[in-house]
Parts: C-alpha cells; sequence; structure tokens
C-alpha cells in the first residue's frame, strides 16, 4: 500500500496491492483512516488497479471509509477495479455513492 | 472420474488465502473461466471467513475444507467447508443480504448473498453448539467441440 495526497486539489489517493479479505482488511482501516483524518481531503481515490482479489470484507472496507468520506462531505472514487472486483460490487449498493473510474 | 483434495486449517484468519488460493488451483486444471475460477475462488474465502470469524469466534478450532471434482457430461465442483464452531441459530438471518451479527467490525452481510450468487447450489447444515457445514456446488459447462 502506498498513498499520495495532493494539497492543491485537496486530493488523497490510496494504491492498494493487497488481496482484500478479512485478514488485510483488519489493518488497512486504522491505516486508511489515520490519512484521511490527517489530511481530511475534499476527494478520496481508491486505486484498485493492483488488488487481483476481493471479498465482501473489501465491501465493507469500501463502505466504512464512505461513512467517513460522507460525514467531511467529500467524495469518494475507486480507479481500476477488475472485472471479478465489480461483480463482487454489484451485489452491494455501493455504487450508488461512490464512483467508478477506470484509467 | 473424480478428483480430490482435503484441507485442514487452523482458525486462524491468515489462513483464509492459503484455503482459497488451494482450491483455485485445485479446479485450475479444468476447463475453466476466469469469471468462474474467481467465484469458487470467493465464495469459498466468504465461508471460510465464516467459520473463523463467527463460528469460532471466541476460540479456536479446526476448518476442514473438502473439494471434488467429478467429470460427467460437464465437470462438476463440490466444495464442502466444515467447522465445529457455534453453529448458526437462525439460518435464514443470517442469509439475509447485508445483516451481519458484528456491524461494529464492518462487515458488509454480504457472505452467503457472494456464495449464493456466484455458486449454482449452497446446502447450510448447522447446529448450534455443534458446528456448521456449507456445500457449495458449481457446474462447469464443458464447451462443445465442433
Amino acid at each position: 500500500m502506498k498513498y499520495t495526497y495532493d494539497d492543491e486539489n485537496f486530493r488523497l489517493s490510496v494504491d492498494l496491492d493487497e488481496e482484500l479479505d478479512v485478514s488485510s482488511c483488519k489493518s488497512l482501516r486504522s491505516i486508511i483512516d489515520g490519512y484521511i483524518m490527517r489530511y481530511e481531503p475534499k476527494e478520496f481515490i481508491l486505486n484498485l488497479t493492483h488488488v487481483k482479489f476481493m471479498d465482501s470484507s473489501g465491501i465493507g472496507l469500501l463502505i466504512g471509509r464512505y461513512n467517513l468520506i460522507k460525514l467531511l462531505d467529500s467524495k469518494m472514487t475507486i480507479i481500476n477495479a477488475t472485472q471479478s472486483i465489480k461483480r463482487v460490487l454489484e451485489l452491494s449498493n455501493i455504487t450508488k455513492n461512490i464512483n467508478l473510474r477506470s484509467e | 472420474m473424480e478428483n480430490n483434495l482435503k484441507i485442514e486449517i487452523d482458525s486462524n484468519i491468515s489462513n483464509i488465502a492459503v484455503v482459497r488460493v488451494a482450491v483455485a488451483t485445485f479446479v485450475s486444471n479444468l476447463e475453466i473461466s476466469i469469471d468462474d475460477l474467481m467465484d469458487i475462488k470467493t465464495a469459498v474465502s466468504e465461508a471460510v471467513t465464516n467459520s473463523i470469524e463467527h463460528g469460532y469466534e471466541n476460540y479456536s478450532g479446526k476448518v476442514i475444507v473438502e473439494a471434488k471434482i467429478t467429470s460427467i457430461t460437464d465437470d462438476i465442483v463440490t466444495i464442502i467447508i466444515k467447522d465445529d464452531g457455534i453453529g448458526i441459530s437462525d439460518i435464514d438471518l443470517a442469509t439475509t443480504p447485508t445483516y451481519t451479527s458484528k456491524p461494529e467490525l464492518e462487515h458488509a452481510g454480504l457472505g452467503f448473498t457472494i456464495m449464493e450468487s456466484f455458486m449454482d447450489q449452497i446446502e447450510i447444515d448447522s447446529s448450534v453448539n455443534k458446528g456448521t457445514t456449507i456445500k457449495l456446488i458449481k457446474i462447469i459447462k464443458k464447451k462443445k467441440s465442433i
């Protein structure tokens, strides 16, 4: 995992490269929340380009971060979710609130 | 023709990845699409996560995973995930989409929804304080040769 903060656009980007299951999500959520609380970004971008696997724990991770971003009145974007991750996402309502983008 | 795999793990969340990768590798010898392979991998991950996080929530135990490939006209993949944990008292409630017994842990409550959506058949056999056995079945249709 790595992150960058763009202070001109108040944009926090987090690039994940681990498989998102209950094991990785437990540690990731407190780390990511730490960055969100530190920067209070206007936009939070989660880059899933290098994430090869995600189960429902990953959805829990995304919903939890979205709820925090919503409190800040900011927006959240997921980029480059693989086809199989999109199929998991479609089973939740999360795509109504979070933008999905490929680049 | 039949082929079998059996794995026993301790109820440690770091073992979930080991099991799903092993089962995915086991079925990858079939003529199987990436979508079907990922469906099986994800459903297995959900079932094993449930056994460890819910079945053995306060103590440790063993989870046994058996995968079987039966090749008749099509290939039938059957996976059984068995624990001796606390069991599920209300299966209807547990399988309700977005229901979770642990909202504070950010569970999405979609484990059974994923198993039901990604597999062709699911059977849940659970007894309180005795354990839970989940049977997942996926039919891999053989491509017709021309």
